[in-house]
């Protein structure tokens, strides 16, 4: 399933769990536009089940990263895992996406993006923009761009669906530049170099 | 970015630092951590913190303890109090004690990102409120000058007519008071501001020398003038001359000075045909003119020619008034200069500061805050970060250190030969430039004890 490209600059889009094969395409195809680099979906890999927080039934998302961040991924510069199921950070009630600055793996979940904040739910195209416009939002992260006071900018922070609705697909010119200045930086700096063993 | 806060958490729960962390990052701001209220505390000594998340419960100090002594000791920190669900109670507590919000955990994003913004807002609100209040308070401050003395407010006022005007002005006041702080702010209101200010000490300048400074000489003058040298009348062609210390001139150079302000020319030493110089006098005098007029030491014909507009800075312990505002100027620019952070001194530090008689004035009290913000801790200057104050006024009996001594000596030197530096000088037996200089480093008031008996 993999049409792997081979190339240091490329991003991996991961499904982890069961995830609509549609919604992860989409994601990989604006991330590949985006950011002018190859984008290539890898085989589904399983939930981490040390993730699952028994009480909150959610997973927690920085235990995620913590367990992907473990991971090989040889020759990507970064990593787009999407979810089905909830993801958490401890002080929130839930995240859409989740990325450190700067960091290589991005998280997003489809759970609260396939659906209305009146519960209602969109035709499966709303829902796997939304998490196109997540994807990019956090991988904007892994390339260290912040927060942006700009509303018409992807790297705005979005806190409920209808926001996200609101946000264009695109980032706005301050932080396209400082986009541009990381991408050209050579991959080596913000990827990881030395090998290491695959997965758990 | 504009809005980029310092932010520090303060929870017992590494998961929950951790989670803030990772999230204000995202947005740019700096942040930092800690695990109780103690160690919170410890941090804010020494920098200082925008806005400080505080959880309310938390093992030894409690949220809400930590939040009044925040509210008390540095109010324009904002807390945001973090709490769980079934605690609502003490959140409502810590509003009124000056919680800016609240947030019950675990939270949306969005009630994090709208709190921000309030917190944003606020803070915006509040640099235009200080904004906004420093130009009411315009009066406080004129150039570099710092006051709202009575009689500081009546210099502001001053300096403008003065500094419209052409004719001579004699600056009196004791050492440190800011007489050449005043002789810039005149230069620079007048039209002469864009033409050179040109500061001569007359007391640190041996006789010898002042001559060809000021007027330049002729190569081969005398032995030493290997070249032709433009003095300082000459340089400041148009601008302004500000002599301190006037009254340390020499008798036969009062009466050149005197022919040069009635004929706006000189000669250089060596030379025989005049020039035209065009600028205006500013003099600065620490020592009562009058009292050597009389004593014959200094000119009467001069001192007329130098006196047309007279205006006296009074000593700081006059005007005490000024002193909160003149350590916080001074404790802003050191911060500055310096990579220390301190930005206050407690209500104590500042009565003592205000107690204090300065005898070396605002150059003292300049120096002392210096050397309190090198030496100090934290980002607080307190009682005891001032406490080489008190060895300076504890008289003359417990001197330890050579530096002490030297300068009780010189105090009491300058007592007994009624503040002349020319006198004290040979009583000391060191030169009089040497003593000037002295004087001034350790901040020592000429003329100190006038109005105390010297004692035996
Ligand atoms: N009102 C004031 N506001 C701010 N700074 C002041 C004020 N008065 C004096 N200073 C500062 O104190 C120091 C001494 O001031 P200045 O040199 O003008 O005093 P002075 O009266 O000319 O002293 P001296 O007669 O010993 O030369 C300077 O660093 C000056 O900036
Ligand atoms: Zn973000
Ligand atoms: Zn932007």
């Amino acid at each position: 399933m993999a049409k792997s490209t081979g190339g240091r600059d490329g991003i991996a889009v991961m499904p982890v769990g069961e995830v609509p094969e549609l919604a992860v395409k989409i994601v990989a195809t604006h991330v590949a536009e985006a950011f002018q680099v190859p984008a290539d979906v890898l085989p589904a890999c399983e939930l981490p089940r040390e993730s699952l927080d028994a009480r909150r039934l959610q997973y927690d998302a920085g235990r995620i990263l913590g367990a992907l961040e473990r991971r090989a991924f040889a020759g990507y510069r970064k990593v787009v895992a999407v979810f089905s199921v909830d993801l958490f950070i401890p002080i929130f009630t839930h995240v859409f996406g989740e990325a450190r600055q700067g960091g290589r793996i991005a998280l997003v979940s489809l759970a609260r993006l396939v659906r209305n904040v009146d519960g209602s739910v969109p035709s499966p195209a709303v829902g796997w923009t939304r998490a196109a416009k997540v994807a990019l939002h956090e991988v904007g992260h892994l390339f260290d761009l912040p927060h942006c006071q700009d509303e018409r900018c992807l790297m705005h922070f979005s806190g409920g669906v209808d926001d996200l609705d609101q946000t264009p697909l695109q980032f706005c010119r301050y932080c396209a530049l400082i986009l541009h200045d990381a991408l050209s930086a050579p991959p080596a700096v913000s990827g990881r170099t030395e090998p290491a063993p695959d997965g758990p | 970015m504009e809005d980029r806060l310092s932010i520090m958490i303060v929870d017992d729960e590494m998961i929950v630092r951790e989670s803030f962390r990772y999230w204000f990052e995202k947005s740019g701001h700096r942040v930092d951590t800690a695990a109780s209220g103690n160690e919170a505390l410890e941090k804010i000594q020494g920098v200082a913190f925008d806005l400080l998340f505080v959880d309310i419960k938390m093992p030894g100090m409690s949220g809400i303890e930590l939040l009044g002594i925040v509210k008390s000791e540095y109010p324009e920190t904002m807390v945001i109090i973090i709490t769980a669900f079934g605690s609502i109670e003490s959140a409502v507590k810590a509003m009124k004690l000056g919680a800016a919000d609240y947030l019950l955990k675990p939270f949306k994003p969005e009630h994090l990102s709208l709190v921000m913004e309030k917190v944003v807002q606020q803070r915006r609100l509040d640099s235009e409120n200080r904004y906004l209040k420093g130009r009411l308070d315009r009066i406080t401050r004129f150039e570099n000058i710092i006051g709202q003395s009575e009689p500081m407010e009546v210099i502001f006022q001053m300096i403008p007519e003065i500094a419209a005007d052409e004719a001579s002005v004699l600056l009196s006041g004791e050492t440190g008071t800011g007489k050449e702080l005043i002789a810039k702010a005149i230069h620079a209101k007048s039209p002469r501001a864009n033409k050179p200010f040109i500061a001569i000490n007359c007391g640190a300048i041996p006789d010898s020398l002042l001559e060809s400074e000021l007027f330049g000489h002729q190569r081969g003058a005398f032995t030493g003038a290997h070249r032709t040298r433009k003095g300082y009348l000459e340089a400041v062609s148009g601008g302004t001359l500000f002599l301190d210390e006037v009254g340390e001139i020499s008798f036969k150079m009062q009466v050149d000075l005197l022919r040069v302000l009635e004929e706006k020319k000189i000669c250089r030493v060596g030379e025989s045909r005049p020039m035209d110089v065009d600028f205006r006098l500013i003099a600065a005098t620490s020592r009562n003119l009058e009292k050597q007029i009389s004593r014959g030491t200094f000119r009467e014909d001069f001192f007329y020619r130098i006196n047309v507009i007279s205006l006296t800075i009074p000593p700081l312990r006059e005007r005490r008034e000024d002193i909160p505002l003149l350590v916080d100027h001074f404790l802003e620019k050191f911060s500055n200069e310096t990579t220390k952070h301190v930005d206050r001194a407690t209500p104590d530090a500042l009565a003592l500061l205000g107690r204090y008689e300065w005898p070396g004035n605002v150059r003292e009290l300049e120096n002392a805050v210096e050397r309190a913000v090198v030496l100090s801790r934290g980002r607080t200057l307190d009682v005891s970060d001032f406490a080489f104050l008190q060895t300076g006024t504890a008289g003359e009996g417990e001197a330890r250190s050579l530096i002490e001594a030297e300068t009780n000596h010189i105090r009491k030197i300058l007592r007994e030969c009624d503040g002349n530096v020319t006198h004290a000088a040979a009583v000391l037996k060191i030169n009089r430039v040497t003593l000037h200089k002295k004087i001034k480093r350790y901040g020592l008031r000429e003329g100190a004890g006038k109005k105390e008996k010297p004692e035996t």
